[in-house]
């Protein structure tokens, strides 16, 4: 089609070669990708490197990504505003009675600020503060202490608002709405599964409790973080009322947010609000520039039909949907232990698609299989950024707490494992709210 | 040239950050317009909107060299601070290079956008397109900064501004 120059696997030499060697190199993945790009387009006579300023260009010109900006604004002018307090309280008042409280307090805590962030680094840096210390502190063991706290935390790319959910929908062309309501079941899914995790830990090694709130109490903390909660509502049902789209119900949240921070609230002033902007551009800005040489790389790699090669041996297999379910997901996981998300979606994901598409999986239930299995790479080593963030909190080594970790994915693994074996998990919800979604 | 170059730093957060602010502003009032008839249906917020985002992700691209917060994997064991810094220095070298690339080939994307005007608005593309050989040649000269005090450690060994981590861990990633 192309009549390209490179056979399809001399270009993957080239350009996974590259990539691989800059990377162990410690060249920052965005660089590095953009790098190994290079030499191809320069040695294939069509091409040349102005295919860096177009792609780039292309992809940071696009209206749908606008959305993780503003996810970021509306969790740091939530944070600063003062709700993680209000939020605790809450979890406390709710699970503060279960064997080993305050870490389910963290789990919690979680799955609530998932619903208004969609950052799972965001989750474990502000919540490895709070909980490390004060679970060693109760008689926790430390490793425990960091697994739980990097493990929940990876809820917040699974449960809507998802920054993953809008870059997939942006490069795939998926319904972001439709992803949005099909991460729910499976986010609450994981967060029982660590629940239920935590309670067997707390009853083998006799970790303390709470006496129980009265409901009195629970209907206070309630009364006021309900605002705060109300965020994913805004964002997912502004889109399902088709009243926005994604990315305009983003920009509502971040008006709700500043809203909320600056007069329910009342804890942000200007200063802290100028810093809420500035951390917000600094770090969307980066992950999002990576957006721009991922996609260069991906074009490439569509250029030279080399998804095609790569997957031509597994067609042969005469996978059904569930084998190739369970591929999909092998594959990710391991791409996950080495390369952020971002990246691996526009290059793993678009690589996969047509192998998705060749045993009918649904284009919504491939996303969230995918979403789920790389959010787990975030506490798989050696690139595992929540343990990572939590280690470095804590200021012990990656390994200190791996063991912990490990065994905490099991049950994780089982429910995206159960996800894959049946479709309808992820998929009910659309189904039943709005079907149209999923066409 | 410290001076300037800290000045310069301090003027491209000052955007950045308003650039964030700013972003709302076109998103808003296309949603306001649609709910209400208090202002028309402008067609350029949406690529107003868009266009403040390019230059949004090129300034925290530019900035992201100073602060060492672009993110890199770590498959190495761990390392003396020495070994580190040779390390961070031929990192430095790649990163350099791809700023040449974008300065080179950026001028030439500015040339071909010269006469074009973007689809709804009208403005001229130069604009827009001008941010890529400006992040270049930014990143020559922040990252210019950190090789050269790089390649200070690695000859004289630790200097007074040199207490700083070798390496920035827990940024980098919004996901």
């Amino acid at each position: 089609m192309t009549g390209a120059t490179l056979t399809p696997a001399v270009a993957a030499l080239w350009l996974f070669g590259t990539f691989f060697l800059l990377m162990i190199m410690r060249v920052p993945v965005a660089f590095a990708l953009g790098l190994a790009c290079l030499p191809v387009l320069i040695i294939e006579p069509r091409l040349s490197p102005m295919v860096v300023f177009n792609t780039t260009f292309k992809a940071y010109n696009s209206f749908i990504l606008l959305a993780v900006p503003f996810f970021l604004l509306t969790a740091n002018l939530m944070n600063v505003g003062g709700i993680t307090d209000r939020l605790v309280h809450l979890s406390r008042t709710m699970v503060g009675n279960f064997p080993g409280a305050l870490a389910q307090i963290n789990v919690l805590l979680s799955v609530f600020f998932a619903g208004i962030s969609g950052s799972s680094t965001a989750d474990a840096a502000s919540q490895g503060k709070i909980f490390i210390e004060a679970q060693v502190k109760e008689g926790y063991d430390l490793s425990f202490s960091i697994a739980i706290t990097a493990v929940s935390a990876v809820l917040a790319v699974i449960i809507p608002p998802s920054i993953l959910m809008v870059v997939w929908g942006g490069v795939l062309q998926v319904s972001i709405g439709a992803l949005y309501l099909a991460g729910v079941i499976p986010g609450l899914l994981i967060g029982l599964a660590q629940m239920a995790t935590v309670h067997v830990y707390a009853k083998l090694r006799h970790y303390p409790t709470y006496p129980r709130a009265t409901l009195k109490e629970f209907f206070s903390a309630a009364a006021v973080a309900v605002p705060a909660l109300m965020t994913p509502f805004i964002i997912v049902g502004g889109i399902l009322l088709g009243w926005f789209t994604a990315t305009e119900s983003a920009a509502a949240a971040v008006i709700y947010a500043a809203v909320l921070s600056l007069g329910f609230y009342r804890e942000m002033g200007k200063k802290e609000l100028w810093h809420a902007l500035l951390e917000t551009g600094k770090l969307s800005a980066i992950a999002l520039f990576c957006v721009g040489t991922a996609s260069v790389f991906g074009w490439l790699l569509a250029y030279f039909q080399i998804p095609k090669a790569l997957l031509a041996n597994v067609t042969t297999w005469g996978m059904g949907p569930i084998g190739v379910g369970f591929f999909i997901v092998g594959v990710f996981l391991v791409v996950g232990c080495f390369l952020d998300a971002i990246p691996a979606i526009i290059i793993v994901g678009t690589v996969l698609q047509p192998l998705a598409a060749s045993v009918n999986m649904h284009p919504v239930s491939f996303a969230i299989i995918s979403i789920v299995a790389l959010a787990f790479g975030l506490v798989t080593p050696p690139y595992g950024l929540c343990l990572m963030i939590s280690c470095s909190i804590a200021k012990v080594p990656l390994r200190y707490a791996l063991k912990d970790t490990m065994i905490m994915l099991v049950p994780m693994l089982l429910v995206l494992f159960a996800m894959i074996i049946w479709p309808q998990i992820p998929l009910l919800l659309p189904e039943l709210i709005r079907p149209d979604f999923l066409k | 040239m410290r001076k300037f170059i800290d000045a310069y730093y301090r003027l491209l957060n000052v955007l950045l950050g308003l650039s964030v602010g700013l972003l709302i502003v076109p998103v808003t009032l296309q949603m306001i317009s649609r709910f209400t008839a208090l202002i028309p249906a402008w067609i350029w917020t949406e690529e107003m909107a868009r266009f403040l985002f390019i230059w949004m992700v090129m300034l925290g691209a530019m900035i992201g060299v100073r602060d060492g917060t672009h993110f890199d994997v770590d498959v190495l064991p761990v390392l003396k601070p020495r070994a580190n810094r040779i390390l961070r220095i031929v990192s430095m070298v790649f990163i350099l290079i791809f700023a040449l690339v974008f300065v080179w080939y950026g001028i030439k994307f500015v040339q071909f956008g010269w006469s074009q005007t973007s689809e709804l608005a009208d403005l001229p593309m130069a604009w827009i397109f001008v941010a890529w050989p400006l992040t270049g040649l930014t990143w020559l000269l922040f990252g210019g900064e950190r090789l050269l005090a790089d390649i200070r450690y690695v000859i004289h060994g630790p200097g007074p501004g040199d207490d700083a981590p070798a390496r920035d861990l827990g940024t980098g990633s919004v996901v």
